[in-house]
């Protein structure tokens, strides 16, 4: 070992690096609401099951609601076709990225391109990526969307937050708005916010970047 | 090495054994936080990233291949939280000395105030040092990480960190002058 290498070894002591805190209690407090989270999700997805059951032992709504999912702010609709869907609109009125009226959440990587206010939440516009992050204060549902009973949507955790992946294309319905065209697209909850990502990727690379959040 | 047991503690927390994973955390949480704050450079975050960091690798054990070090394994897991946290930040808070090592045996004061002096100066010099430089140095010699623990916690291969703390020191060296 160099004199250098034995001084930097010898500055470790010196350091100053607080006392680790325990951390055992609180680790097993979120493993344990996760646990209880799952619960709840089964017994969502359980509802959702009863739902179609219901939705095909009518016949006058066969044809209209296959399947239904639901998370706080968001619902997902599966249904056997979709509306006349609008292209793109505005996403709302750009914004500096630390004027939000809650802190935004960040995936890993490069910073957003651009930051909109609007349809009650905030748009952040990456290179081929959308992110849609809203607080649902009042208990309505700011997203609701319609997706073809082909197409791919499911219930996924995301770190112990429930989430919901559509693999396809569907309409997505905003306050106020007509229907907009939408694609692959994963919706889920972190804390008291909902976020929504839509780029074209798959569902695992879609997780790999809702878990990166922070 | 891992410690006698751990192999046992580590399937049992696998199989859902809340108990073993506990006494993982209790063993680990020191090393995780400590590894985490020489990364984030923040207390706050340091703690933020360790907790994650256990809960993931909780939720991750199932890909845990048995028989494999766990220490290593964890300490990937915390060091990718804690950069992530660096990341957002966007900066770097510099690692500072302590004001008095505790229990620390008296010393001649006018040694003493050379001896600080010349740490302050090295540790400023590591602190100047490019992010992939000054953590290298800082797993190894720091944290005294091995070079098999150093590569699983920056993510690189162990050849990697042999070449990079190479570089690193001289580099140090240079800032020195």
């Amino acid at each position: 070992m160099t004199d250098l290498e034995l001084e930097l070894r010898n500055l470790a002591p010196h350091l100053d690096i607080p006392e680790a805190p325990p951390l055992a209690g609180a680790v097993l407090t979120r493993l344990d609401r996760h646990r209880r989270r799952r619960r709840v999700l089964l017994v969502a997805v359980a509802a959702g099951v009863t739902a179609l059951a219901v939705a095909l032992a009518v016949p006058s709504s066969r044809a209209a609601l296959l399947r239904f999912f639901h998370l706080r702010g968001a619902a997902v609709t599966a249904v056997d076709r979709l509306p006349r869907l609008s292209p793109g609109r505005p996403l709302g009125v750009p914004i500096p990225l630390g004027s939000a009226s809650f802190r935004l959440l960040l995936p890993n990587g490069p910073r957003p391109e651009r930051v909109y206010a609007g349809d009650g939440g905030y748009w952040l516009r990456y290179r081929g990526l959308l992110l849609f992050e809203f607080e649902n204060t009042n208990g309505s549902e700011i997203l609701k969307k319609a997706a073809l009973g082909t197409t791919d949507v499911e219930y996924v955790d995301v770190d112990g937050e429930p989430g919901i992946w559509i693999g396809g294309r569907h309409a997505l319905y905003l306050p106020g708005g007509p229907p907009r065209a939408a694609g692959h697209a994963l919706i889920w909850q972190h804390g008291r916010l909902t976020l929504r990502l839509e780029a074209a990727v798959g569902r695992e690379q879609a997780l790999a970047i809702a878990r990166s959040v922070r | 090495m891992d410690p006698p047991g751990e192999a046992a503690l580590v399937e049992r927390a696998r199989r859902g054994d809340s108990g073993a994973f506990e006494a993982l955390v209790v063993s680990y949480q020191a090393l995780a936080f400590r590894t985490a704050f020489v990364i984030a450079g923040d207390a706050a975050d340091a703690e933020e990233a360790a907790q994650d960091a256990f809960v993931k690798a909780h939720r991750a054990l199932g890909r845990f291949r048995s028989g494999r070090p766990f220490r290593p394994w964890l300490l990937t897991i915390v060091a990718n939280e804690a950069r992530n946290r660096r990341r957002t930040r966007g900066r770097r808070t510099a690692l500072a000395l302590r004001a008095v090592v505790p229990g620390a045996p008296a010393e001649d004061p006018e040694a003493a105030a050379l001896a600080s002096e010349q740490r302050e100066r090295l540790l400023t010099a590591v602190e100047r040092l490019r992010d992939d430089d000054r953590d290298v140095l800082a797993c190894r010699y720091f944290l005294e990480l091995s070079e098999e623990e150093t590569a699983a916690a920056l993510g690189i291969r162990r050849g990697t960190v042999k070449s990079r703390t190479h570089r690193a020191l001289e580099r140090l060296q240079k800032e020195l002058r």
